[in-house]
């Protein structure tokens, strides 16, 4: 942690100054720790590939093990891991900021309590759960993997908004600002990383519980998962598990590029 | 955040379950059979020596697993309760990598899964000789041929049925090529991967299900989902199932004989079998009594009446003399 963060405009230039300071600067500044990842993962992919790619394949292997049924499991994870982050980042930061207000601090407990329920549930009992009761399909594990997801967004945000240094607030609101000014300004801003570090978490989870959602007719990775466990045909297993993991870690890294883009300046 | 109330009972429902799966362990002595105290001799060579049995992961399976293990419990021996298995290739595994001595293992299953033979046998005796033959080599023993016949069946909802006339599988085809939106399928993985399942349907029945009329369900779902008839209007059941009933589903007549017999039998590793010959004929005079409608009744008391496998399988051995 540097001090407080100073917003430099020329007046002359109009524009930031710093270029490593700017979220492109500091992109590029950083891109050699940046791209390894990436790189892992696509060598994993390929070596997979390589591996699979021409092995004899029994009847039940080569029903998963097809370009159709790859693609259409992996778009349909895809699908439903991005929907369920969307919505429960457009669900659990308002929330979060909304459980900071001065005025709602006494519910601030009941709502992450909530939260907690939400992820202290064994997520396929959940899921299951859900099916019997509103029935089966996309928008059942959609809603599945939100509850699931919902709390490490929402403490991060109280959290994050909570560590702001109360002597800054105050100076900004000596300095005339409104309390939403200061929200948008101040507070928001200097949360970023540790909100963004949330959902950052959130996203490996659905990325993970996503699986799940084979069970209620939702497609996703876990259908070849599931029938290269219960057939024993490890070949399965692994592909679709590495897939999911891929998938995972890919998902983790593009939070880390946003965490780098979004950062406020100086931190 | 407004959860209605029932949303939240749901999640404490959910809380309470797993918290009592968690607390499930194996019921020791409370409801441990009394050695040779009904028609169940005791069997001196098996006096304490521990007999591991397994099963599957699904209601029947438990309940036949429960079934051997009382019944060896009848006999002296020390039975080892490893069942719910996830998988039936698993459970084989299981058994052939003497991870487990014996379980209840279905005709059907051993001659197209793990023999891979595709001649088809109609005769349930003759399929059973011929598995029993064909695994000798590979050191597995069958027993005890129940005469029930769990097969895998397709079935369509009452109302379905009612709507559609669908009877037999191949009106069930025909609908599905006229009219694939009327003929949306619910299935279990299981089904949908094995040659002795959908596949071989499809392929014997001569259609072609779209994808999106095909849901890959887990199997427990499949029953209330066809049951409901919101997303499908059939579905992949096993024919001995207590939820077939339950959720009034009307099993469509497989009028090709596509689908072999399921007869349950034991299968128990062939070292173990030669080393206790006595267990055979324990085992033969229980599986001749479980005949489908038997191990329907009893597999409806415990997947839909929710009682305990272990209790259903020694009340039902009780009633029938084996124990006391």
């Amino acid at each position: 942690m540097t001090a407080a963060p100073t917003t430099t405009v020329d007046p002359q230039l109009g524009r930031r100054v710093g270029g490593a300071d700017s979220a492109l600067g500091r992109l590029r500044a950083r891109w050699k720790g940046l791209v390894i990842r990436p790189i892992v993962l696509i060598v994993v992919l390929v070596v997979l590939w390589l591996s699979v790619h021409g092995r004899q394949l029994d009847s039940i292997e080569a029903r998963s093990l097809n370009r159709h049924e790859i693609t259409t499991e992996l778009m349909d994870h895809i699908k439903l891991s991005l929907a369920s982050t969307v919505l429960t980042i457009a669900i659990a930061v308002p929330l979060g900021i909304l459980l900071n207000r001065r005025g709602a601090r006494f519910i601030k407990p009941i709502g992450l309590g909530l939260g907690n329920i939400g992820q202290a549930v064994p997520s396929i009992g959940l899921i299951v759960l859900l099916a019997l009761w509103i029935g089966d399909g996309f928008r059942t594990a959609l809603i599945a993997l939100v509850v699931y997801s919902t709390l490490p967004v929402l403490r991060n945000t109280i959290v994050g908004l909570e560590s702001v240094d109360p002597t800054l607030i105050e100076a900004a609101r000596g300095m005339g600002m409104s309390r939403r000014a200061v929200l948008g300004r101040i507070e928001l801003p200097l949360a970023v990383p540790v909100i963004l570090a949330g959902i950052r978490t959130a996203l490996v989870l659905t990325v993970a519980s996503a699986v799940l959602a084979t069970f209620i007719g939702a497609g996703g990775l876990g259908g070849g998962l599931v029938v290269g466990l219960g057939q024993n045909r490890p070949i399965l297993s692994v592909t679709f598990g590495v897939m999911v993991a891929a998938l995972a870690l890919l998902a983790d890294w593009l939070g880390l590029i946003a965490e780098e883009v979004l950062r406020p300046r100086g931190m | 955040m407004r959860t209605s109330t029932r949303s939240l009972t749901a999640l404490l429902a959910v809380v309470a379950i797993s918290a009592a799966a968690a607390g499930c362990t194996v019921s020791e002595d409370k409801d441990k059979a009394t050695a040779g105290a009904g028609s169940i001799k005791k069997i001196d060579a098996l006096a304490g020596k521990s007999i591991r049995v397994g099963s599957k992961e699904f209601d029947e399976q438990l309940l036949l697993g429960q079934i051997a293990i009382v019944a060896l419990e009848a006999t002296g021996a020390k039975p080892v309760d490893k069942t719910n298995i996830t998988g039936s290739d698993n459970v084989r595994k299981s058994l052939t990598g003497n991870a487990i001595d014996l379980y209840w293992e279905y005709t059907g299953t051993g001659w197209v899964s793990y023999l891979k033979q595709t001649k088809q046998i109609a005769d349930p005796v003759g399929l059973y000789d011929a598995v029993k033959k064909a695994d000798e080599p590979n050191g597995i023993t069958w027993w005890a041929r129940s005469p029930a016949n769990d097969t895998y069946a397709i079935v369509a909802s009452s109302s379905a049925a009612q709507k559609t006339g669908v009877k037999t599988i191949s009106d069930y085809a025909a609908l599905a090529k006229k009219n694939p939106a009327q003929a949306a399928t619910c299935m279990g993985p299981e089904f949908k991967a094995r040659d002795d399942g959908f596949p071989g349907v499809e392929k014997t029945y001569g259609f072609k299900l779209p994808t999106a009329q095909t849901h890959l369900l887990n199997d427990s779902i499949v029953y209330p989902t066809v049951g409901k008839g919101a997303t499908c209007s059939f579905g992949s059941v096993a024919s001995t199932d207590g939820r077939v009933a339950a959720q009034k589903l009307v099993i469509l007549e497989d009028d090709k004989h596509f689908f072999p017999v399921y007869n349950p039998a034991i299968t128990i590793r062939a070292s173990v079998a030669k080393q206790y010959p006595q267990l055979e004929q324990v085992f033969s005079s229980i599986a001749t009594k479980l005949d489908s409608k038997t191990l329907t009744t009893l597999n409806e008391k415990v997947s839909v009446g929710g009682e305990d496998a272990k209790k259903v399988a020694k009340d039902w051995l009780k009633a029938n003399g084996y124990v006391s």
